[in-house]
């Protein structure tokens, strides 16, 4: 049974691809579901709207208690996903909490700053420093959430299996790479 | 949620404008919405007749949560807060939470979210390009 977990940028087309790796390999794909589910399990509903507003928008603000609750919940229901396997798990940390396990990969999905900001322009129809304010909101939301919660930096490559650079790519050719990686991978454990 | 892609789809009456904008960040996060879907009684006559009712501004089935919206002005925040309270009291599996709010207005114009809101609504713009 095999796990990918996939940290992605915003403007990465990581949440497209993790798709399109979850039809290939008629993997689920989860995204929301485990925020939803930990948010359930600590009791803290909100903490869910918390953790999906990447833009600050909601102005919510919960008690450190309920992060706490939320964060272990996150633990205990994305190690849970990847004992049941065949699962793609998208952000939440899911390279730091499944860190060390033999039947998971690690991918990471960037590209660069411009790049990302075409991408969000174009899909929102926003203009460009629309577009560049929710890309540099959301780097910090989702790098602070990697420091705060587990004090590692998500750039880290050492975090990841995998590291992709979407400028030149398509999301096919992307889970193309992921598929290939995750067949070598696994496939060729004990063959040493 | 309000479904744009079907034509005969639209926006509920918001009674307020806060509503309204509080809608278009749930649709930008592709959150699932429902516009006041269930009023609780809170208070009956002797007769048995409603006498006080309250309905939440919006409901939120994947997160199971019902959302009040209020102004920060403190009167309108004690006597919501004495309503959110009382349903509480008489419905405690339902949970709820009051939104002070603060006007957004400004993130959301940085966002783009303001004008340009509407024709994202329940597209690939809430998948997180």
């Amino acid at each position: 049974m095999t796990t990918i977990t996939i940290s992605r940028q915003l403007g990465s087309q990581g949440t497209q691809i993790a798709r399109e790796v979850g039809t290939r390999l008629g993997f689920g794909v989860l995204r929301r579901e485990v925020i939803n589910e930990a948010a359930r399990r600590a009791g803290a509903p909100e903490v869910a709207l918390a953790a999906i507003d990447y833009l600050g928008l909601f102005d919510l603000h919960p008690s450190q208690e309920a992060c706490r609750s939320y964060r272990q919940a996150v633990r205990e229901v994305i190690e849970g996903l990847a004992d049941e396997g065949e699962v793609v798990i998208v952000g939440r940390a899911g390279q730091v909490v499944l860190a060390g396990r033999p039947d998971v990969l690690h991918v990471r999905i960037i590209a660069p700053p411009d790049v990302r900001i075409k991408r969000i322009e174009a899909l929102q129809d926003i203009p460009t420093a629309a577009a560049r304010a929710q890309m540099e909101r959301s780097d910090r939301t989702r790098r602070e959430y990697l420091h705060c919660a587990h004090d590692v930096h998500w750039n880290n490559p050492e975090l990841y299996d995998l590291v992709l650079n979407t400028e030149r790519m398509t999301v096919a050719s992307s889970a193309d790479l992921i598929c290939r990686a995750l067949t070598e991978c696994f496939d060729d454990r004990g063959d040493d | 949620m309000t479904d744009l892609t079907d034509p005969e789809g639209s926006q509920p009456s918001f009674a307020h404008p806060t509503e309204e904008a509080f809608a278009r960040i749930l649709d930008y996060y592709g959150i699932e919405w429902e516009y006041e879907p269930r009023t609780f009684v809170l208070e009956r006559d002797d007769n048995g007749n409603i006498a006080a009712g309250f309905s939440p501004d919006f409901y939120l089935p994947m997160q199971d949560l019902y959302v009040e919206l209020t102004t920060r002005r403190p009167n309108l925040v004690t006597s919501k807060n004495r309503k959110v309270r009382r349903l509480q009291e008489l419905y405690p599996d339902v949970n709820i939470k009051l939104f002070k709010r603060r006007d957004i207005r400004d993130l959301m114009i940085k966002y783009g979210l303001d004008q340009h809101a509407e024709p994202i609504l329940g597209t690939e713009a809430q998948e997180e390009p």
